[in-house]
Parts: structure tokens; sequence; C-alpha cells
């Protein structure tokens, strides 16, 4: 777990695609979180699959709640 | 932090926003980072912006610093099932200009139906990586004139990889070409990806309705199959109906839209 200038960034595996353009992605401590994509995400045409590895920011005000910010490459 | 631009708060005293770069905007809460706005321009001049904030009021006042501070049109892209975002820039004057369908799409030919389809007399398809790269690129920019000197380039589904100026094939690898009497005539780009990505099939005009368009996507989708990939993707924009009708005729399945907005 880190703590970037955006917020806490912890790194997780997408899940499962939900409805509503949102993830559920599984941290590395095991935690399940609801993720929506970055816009700078969505800007550059990145999709998001289950199974991809990805960087999550937390929100500083419900850390059940995300923002994948970047996909690793597989 | 250099800040080269500060904007107050507006009606949330808690909430400052900093321009921290030529391309990014920062919003702060009580020492807390609570949302960023980035801007960036495409390969074809256009400039999208993107905003992501942890409430309503961070969103808006990293919005009215950007608009502030950037020149209009000003773009964006919201995934169209979430109505909050979409609602957001809509308020700010944005409005939709374009919807891009997103496919999934079959390889398999017992279901796509390409299994039998064969190349019009006369053509041959060079696989992926085979083609030489000086008819490629010059096959590139005769199908890219001929799409803006019709429908317009604009009207395609997006490309956002930099690029050198003049240049728009960024890797001649990825690309197979229908060839004919020793001329280029047709191309197919598929990323790589996971779930390839099927980013462009053209043939030239003059050698348009003749199968050569079918023929190459029988071939990017069988070599994927044949490689063990059993789905594809690609966009298209929701005008360009003889697209969306030829997907639909292979057994691609629509998985989603996204909304390109535009302020003027």
């Amino acid at each position: 777990m880190t703590k970037a200038a955006g917020g806490i960034e912890v790194e997780g595996t997408v899940v499962e695609c939900l409805r509503n353009a949102t993830f559920t992605v599984q941290l590395e401590n095991g935690h399940k979180v609801l993720a929506h994509i970055s816009g700078k995400i969505r800007k550059n045409y990145i999709k998001i699959l289950p199974e991809d590895r990805v960087l999550v920011e937390l929100s500083p005000y419900d850390l059940t709640r995300g923002r994948i910010r970047y996909r690793y490459r597989s | 932090m250099n800040p080269l631009h500060s904007t107050p708060a507006g009606d949330d005293p808690a909430v400052r926003v900093a321009r921290i770069s030529e391309t990014q905007w920062q919003a702060v809460a009580d020492d807390l980072p609570v949302g960023s706005g980035d801007a960036a321009r495409r390969p074809d001049g256009r400039l999208f912006v993107s905003i992501d904030a942890w409430h309503g009021s961070a969103f808006d006042r990293i919005a009215d610093a950007m608009l502030a501070d950037l020149p209009e049109p000003l773009h964006t892209l919201v995934d169209e099932a979430d109505r909050d975002t979409a609602s957001a820039w809509e308020r700010l004057g944005f409005t939709p200009a374009r919807r891009e369908w997103d496919h999934l799409v079959p390889t398999d030919p017992q279901i796509t139906g390409l299994g039998p389809v064969r190349c019009p007399e006369g053509v041959t398809i060079l696989p992926a990586g085979s083609a030489e790269e000086g008819p490629l690129r010059a096959l590139d920019r005769i199908v890219r004139d001929e799409v803006e000197a019709t429908l317009g380039w604009r009207r395609m589904p997006a490309e956002i990889l930099p690029r050198p100026v003049g240049d728009t094939v960024v890797d001649p690898s990825k690309y197979a070409v229908a060839q004919e009497a020793g001329r280029y005539v047709g191309l197919v780009r598929v990323a790589p990806l996971r779930l390839p990505r099927i980013g462009l099939i053209a043939v030239r005009a003059d050698r348009q309705r003749r199968g050569i368009g079918r023929a190459l996507l029988a071939h990017a989708l069988g070599a994927l199959h044949e490689a063990g990939t059993a789905w594809a993707r690609t966009e298209v924009d929701a005008s360009n109906t003889a697209a969306a009708a030829l997907l639909a005729g292979i057994g691609a399945r629509r998985r989603g839209s996204t909304l390109e907005l535009v302020r003027r």
C-alpha cells in the first residue's frame, strides 16, 4: 500500500465487471472494493477485464470504494 | 507542488484547485487530495479532458478551473452506463457528439460463418508482420484521405496513441494486408492484447464492394481462433450502420457504449 499524491493506492485483481461502469476488485490483503475507471483510463481507451491486475486509489471517505488508476500489462 | 494557477473554491471554501502542470489540475480539501483533472491532445488535434473527484463539489471546482484555462472545443468520454458522470458534464454545457458501440466479436468460424469466405480472384492476404512498410504506410494514408473526404475521420472510432507528425502507422507488425496485382488495396489492424482489439479495417475506395473487407475480417478472426483466442473486441460509431450490420451478421455482441461529449 502506498500513499500517493492522489490518496492511498493499492494493487488488486478485477474479479467482476458490474453494471454502471463499476468493477469488483480484490485487493492484495483480500478485501474487496467497488471501483470505477478513472477518467484518464477511459480517455485512453484502456478496457478493464476480469483477471486484470490494477492499481486502485481508495476513496478517503469510504475505504470500500475506489478508482482504477492503472492497468498492468498481463 | 508548484502551482501555475490557483482558483478560489467558489461555494465550497474547503476545496482549493491548483493547476500543477500544463495538463493537470488538483483539488485539495483540508490537505487531502479530493480530485484531479487532466487534459490531453489527440493526434488529430482535439483536446480531451477528464476529471476524477471523490465528490460533486470537487468535480465542479476542477471543471471551473479547467474550463477557464482551456480553449474550446473540449471533448470528453464517458461510459453511457455511468449516468452520474454524464450528467455532471452535461451540467457544464457538454453535449453528446457521437456514440460508439463496444462489441465482443467471436473468432470461431462456426459462429461467424466466415469459414468459407475466400478472397476475390486475384487478391491475396499477407498475414500480420509480412507486409512491406513503405507500401503499407502509403495505403494507410490513402484510405484515411478517402475517409476524410467522405464520412470524415472524426466519425471513426478514436485513435489515441501519439505518433510522429504525418505518420499514421504506429506498429506495422499489427497489420494484415490485401494485395492485388502487386498493389496493397486493403488492411486490417489487430492489437494483440489479452482481449485482442480490431482497431481498423479498410479497403481502397476503388476496390470496395468486392468482398475484400470481409476476407480481411475472416483472415484476422481466423488467425486469432487458430491461436486459441475465442473473442476479440472492436468499437463502431453508432452512425455506421453498415459496420454494425456486418458485426451483427457474424454474431458480435454489443457490451456497452461510450459517449463522446463536446463543449463548443
